[in-house]
């Protein structure tokens, strides 16, 4: 029963992290809280059944055309739920607008490829048993985002420059940067991000619409645990969502499962409203 | 008022006009079309079982129509696509049952779309036939003229129970269904009917969310409560194909027993391997069901027979949708010949039905029952057994 929760929750954890970081990615570049990470997220797995099960492309070709699909459906989130509304509004209405589009996306794969659950092609020849690859991919992909994310904001300018609009929109268009553009790369990146946490966890989750408001939901629950753009918050909140649900499927099971993983959520963000990894922001006055 | 020669001849071409028109009317009604008012979903997410319904149908008005039709009446096919929307269906209906003035109408043939447009067909007071099985559409006192020749989810429950409990002799169930309507409903009912036997007992009972990726802990929990069965009662071919991997994956040899998808092709495309689709029996129906050497029913086969020399596919769908799909109409034109064509005709008819003969079942109405599907021709089914749209009998009939 342990490994099977180790296993098992490790993996699920590391999709619903990867939500995470989508969820934080676009916040970073914008502040703006976008509800289609979960739509990327299940688009990753569709993407991945067609390219690979349904047109035959290799797995490497599928997983590239995966990854771009989720950074064009990223884009085009930013040009057409995001721009309009951070230009005209002050209000959160962002939140609406992202939701449509969300929807939108569901409703369209439902029409377009199947409201039933499609499988989702094994990627390598390894398995089956608790070392399956299904279990293991997700947390690679995870830890490789978390690593390349480090790198790109740490050690490259144009993380840098993500980075400096995330602390002063304005004063990083002061001296120059290209706002607009950095902020529809960085929405590119985590349609990406998103893909792969759905292409990743694809033969878990199979390729399916209905995944899209269960990613949604879960994949926030990292976020306000780890901290609103904290990255590495994210990913140990992830981690123990995906560990602390599969133990209440094994100890209490069925519907209550995801009722006992709701309460604990609730209880931490009465304790710790900046989330367990996160810290409180000072108030400029 | 001075009565005019315009007066005169308004008049006289009234009075001619009423006489013609009320001498004319019997040779019109005797002559005019029997209109079938057809709903099926012929697009969307519920339109494999339309599609498969639509060949039956087509079918069974052609050979009507080209034997001469009902009493020299053609039988004119009114169809309209509901696209899987409950909203197209209503407004279907109404078109049907207002403007077309059909004689009965054929559908929904699918139970959202049927609890919607039910009423407001028994409201024009058109008769209707429907092959859903949610329970509620039939009842003789809100919808007299509603009638269905397909069994209830009731019937469904209880033929998998009765598989169990009668023919595998298993006494410990465990019955698990997703968190939707159907799910959770069936789950209850079935339990109940289940715990209403002496020496049954339900070891593990369970709604589990349809998307929860990983079954294995319900499945752990059943093997510790002692199961030596398993019942699920979902549409969903994700929710039952994880089931059925995991059982396989933990090495779990009890038979899983439930509603038709565990036998769909949606499923079987979600198995990690194809031998665990071994020992999975879904619901069926006796006449499009084989027996131990391989053959349906007669009446089955040479329905079978019909459709291959009517180049009907059978390969991609099922063959008891075809088959009551064919039937209903043949249904329709026995009632006009024998009783007439008012609503009043064809419900008289339909309430004194006793073991009509379909390729699909031998379906009985009284004026207190109108589920017209007999228990006993609701049976179990191999699964992995699916050919030219039919499965063999599942192991311990005898047939």
């Amino acid at each position: 029963m342990i490994e099977s929760i180790v296993v098992y929750g490790l993996a699920i954890g590391a999709v619903y992290a990867l939500i995470g970081i989508t969820y934080n990615v676009m916040f970073t570049a914008s502040r703006v809280f976008s509800f289609t990470a979960g739509a990327v997220g299940m688009l990753g797995g569709v993407f991945g059944a067609l390219f690979i099960n349904r047109l035959g492309l290799p797995v490497v070709v599928g997983f590239v055309l995966s990854l771009a699909g989720g950074a064009l459906v990223g884009v085009v989130t930013e040009v057409v739920t995001v721009r309009p509304v951070l230009k005209s509004l002050e209000q959160h209405l962002y939140v609406l607008s992202t939701l449509a589009f969300a929807l939108l996306i569901q409703q369209f794969t439902a029409i377009m490829w199947s409201t039933e659950p499609q499988p989702f092609p094994r990627l390598l020849p390894f398995g089956p048993g608790l070392l399956d690859q299904q279990f293991w991919i997700p947390v690679l992909a995870c830890v490789a985002t978390l690593v390349g994310l480090e790198l790109l904001y740490r050690r490259t300018l144009v993380g840098r420059a993500f980075m400096a609009i995330s602390e002063d929109t304005y004063a990083a268009r002061a001296i120059g940067l290209p706002e607009q553009g950095l902020r529809m790369t960085s929405f590119a990146l985590a349609g990406a991000i998103g893909a792969l946490a759905g292409f990743a966890g694809g033969e878990v989750l199979l390729a399916f619409f209905a995944n899209e408001p269960m990613l949604n939901f879960y994949g926030f629950v990292p976020v306000a645990l780890g901290g609103m753009g904290n990255n590495r918050g994210a990913v140990v909140g992830g981690f123990a969502l995906g560990l602390f649900q599969q133990a209440a499927n094994f100890l209490v099971g069925g519907i209550f499962a995801s009722v006992a993983v709701f309460v604990v959520f609730i209880i931490v963000l009465l304790v710790r409203p900046e989330g367990l990894a996160g810290a409180a922001a000072g108030r400029r006055v | 008022m001075s009565v005019t020669r315009r007066h005169v001849l308004a008049g006289s071409a009234a009075g001619v006009a009423t006489l013609a028109s009320g001498l004319a009317r019997p040779a019109i009604a005797a002559s005019e079309p029997i209109k079938i008012g057809f709903l099926p979903a012929l697009t969307g997410p519920g339109s494999s079982t339309g599609v498969a319904i639509n060949r039956g149908t087509i079918l069974a008005v052609d050979e009507i129509n080209a034997a001469g039709g009902v009493n020299g009446r053609k039988i004119e096919l009114i169809t309209r696509d509901t696209q899987s929307d409950p909203t197209k269906a209503v407004n279907g209906a109404t078109e049907l049952t207002r403007r077309q003035k059909v004689h009965v109408v054929w559908g929904p043939l699918n139970s959202g779309e049927a609890l919607a447009a039910t009423p407001l067909i028994a409201r024009d007071g058109i008769p209707q036939i429907d092959p859903c099985w949610v329970d509620t559409l039939t009842d003789v006192k809100k919808y007299p003229l509603a009638f269905r020749n397909a069994p209830t989810n009731h019937q469904i429950g209880a033929a998998a129970n009765r598989y169990v409990t009668d023919v595998l002799k298993l006494k410990k169930i465990a019955v698990i269904g997703d968190t939707t309507g159907y799910g959770t409903a069936s789950v209850e009912t079935y339990v109940g009917m289940l715990k209403a036997q002496k020496d049954v007992s339900v070891v593990y009972q369970g709604d589990v969310d349809a998307s929860n990726p990983d079954l294995k802990p319900e499945l752990l929990r059943m093997r510790d409560a002692g199961a030596d069965a398993i019942m699920p009662w979902s549409v969903n071919a994700g929710f039952l194909s994880r089931i059925i991997n995991t059982r396989g994956d933990m090495g779990w040899d009890v038979p899983i027993v439930g509603q038709t998808t565990l036998g769909s092709g949606q499923t079987k495309a979600l198995l990690s391997k194809p031998e665990y689709w071994n020992k999975v029996y879904q619901n069926n129906f006796l006449n499009c069901s084989y027996n131990s050497a391989g053959q349906l029913v007669p009446r089955a086969a040479a329905f079978v027979e019909r459709l291959k020399k009517a180049n009907i596919e059978m390969g991609d769908t099922l063959l008891w949708w075809i088959a009551i799909g064919y039937d209903t109409p043949h249904l329709i034109a026995d009632a006009v010949k024998a009783a007439g064509s008012s609503p009043q005709d064809i419900a008289g008819y339909f309430n004194k039905l006793s073991k009509w003969p379909g390729a699909y079942a031998d379906i009985t109405w009284t004026p207190e029952e109108h589920n017209g599907f007999p228990d006993n021709e609701i049976v179990m089914c191999q699964a992995n057994s699916l050919r030219d749209g039919a499965f063999n009998l599942a192991p311990g009939y005898g047939a």
